[in-house]
């Protein structure tokens, strides 16, 4: 049987659970003769609430849990190296490319302004491939083309890729309307309005 | 390695992060508020560098209240705030201590955190990790790194302080039910 003293000594380990079945079952035992052990025992255990209740109110920000997520699990930060020299190597492609096409526009459009400042209209002898201007608009930037309804434009497509308009007139006719010479290459002279991109047609011959 | 570093964090997502309340109001409790964030971050950050070392089939929280501990000693080896407690060994456990007072949860928390940050620092880790985290004897002991007894005497002598040091606070607070008419009125 536990006495007093006995118990007083293993009380922590009484109201944290820590003592084995035999000693629970005497320290109870001497718990329900004893009053001032009991009072003793209730206001430890009062004590160990009292710390719970006054610790436990704190909860984190939910800035720090998604700080924490953001330094161990998020995927950013455990690709391993390699993973972040390919993801860097794939952004500066793109990133070079995107200012490669910007840049060959810019070049593009500084041409053709000193072009347009250099060049009047003037009279040339151009060759290029006729083709429908709205088909050709429609297969390169998937322009509405009422071709089916209002039939084909011809327009010339020179060497070097440039879209020229023919100008409407008598001897550009044909070239405009008649959709069997699409797809002939064309010798035009004429006068070039580079401003405009366009041709007047004085004649023609198909090759 | 995608894969396994998928697994990694999947099981760390499991295992550990949900502790993080746990680790946080520890870590609250022993360098403040102030600097809470910062430990509990730093924890789950050398948590995850050591996660192989985690053995699953132990208990993750004790292992990251180990970890926990461990970071709050580098720091206080470094800013040299505040000596941890030294065991000077043969701590006695004081049987006969006189267990009078009530401890009223609700009015006493302010109370108990004030006399809480004033415990010796290893004094008032035994009593979060028992009374707050309902760590065993031998979980304390093994974050800790001290053998049960140097617990069992922490505790006995944490708790004792602790209610002591509640007493005083409690004691020094003007008293609520105090006469009023010792307020001089004006004429």
């Amino acid at each position: 049987m536990m006495d007093c003293k006995n118990l007083r000594e293993v009380l922590d380990l009484y109201v944290d659970g820590e003592l084995s079945p035999e000693a629970t079952v005497q320290a109870e035992a001497h718990l329900a003769e004893c009053q001032a052990c009991r009072r003793a025992a209730d206001r430890l255990q009062g004590l160990r609430h009292a710390v719970k209740t006054a610790v436990s109110q704190y909860q984190p920000a939910p800035q720090l849990a998604s700080r924490v997520r953001k330094s161990t699990v998020s995927p950013w930060h455990r690709r391993p190296a390699w993973a972040l020299a390919v993801a860097t190597a794939a952004l500066l492609i793109v990133a070079f490319a995107v200012s490669a096409a910007q840049l060959r526009g810019a070049v593009a459009n500084t041409l053709e302004a000193a072009a347009f400042h250099l060049d009047d209209s003037r009279s040339v002898v151009m060759e290029g491939l006729l083709l429908c201007r709205d088909c050709q608009l429609k297969k390169e930037y998937g322009y509405h083309a009422m071709c089916p309804l209002k039939g084909h434009h011809g327009t010339l497509q020179a060497k070097d890729g440039k879209i020229w308009n023919i100008l409407d007139g008598d001897a550009s006719e044909d070239l405009i309307h008649n959709s069997a010479l699409l797809g002939r290459t064309v010798r035009i002279h004429g006068r070039c309005f580079r401003r405009a991109s366009s041709i007047e047609v004085d004649s023609y011959e198909v090759l | 390695m995608f894969l396994g570093q998928t697994l990694r964090a999947k099981h760390f997502e499991r295992d550990a992060l949900p502790h993080l309340p746990a680790v946080y109001r520890t870590a609250r409790q022993l360098v403040g508020v102030e600097s809470a964030d910062d430990l509990v971050q730093e924890t789950f950050l050398r948590a995850w560098k050591y996660f192989e070392t985690f053995d699953p089939t132990t208990n993750c929280r004790a292992w990251l209240f180990r970890i926990l501990r461990n970071v709050w000693i580098g720091r206080w080896r470094k800013s040299r705030m505040e000596l941890p407690l030294v065991d000077t060994g043969g701590e006695q456990i004081e049987p006969y201590y006189d267990w009078e007072g009530e401890f009223l949860r609700e009015e006493l928390s302010a109370d108990v955190e004030r006399a809480l940050a004033e415990l010796p620092p290893d004094y008032r880790l035994a009593i979060l990790l028992a009374d707050v985290e309902d760590c065993t004897y031998e979980e304390i002991a093994r974050i800790m790194e001290c053998p049960i007894g140097t617990v069992m005497s922490r505790l006995n002598r944490g708790r004792r302080m602790l209610a002591k040091l509640i007493r005083a606070h409690g004691d020094a607070k003007p008293s609520s039910n105090q006469p009023r008419e010792f307020v001089r009125r004006k004429p």
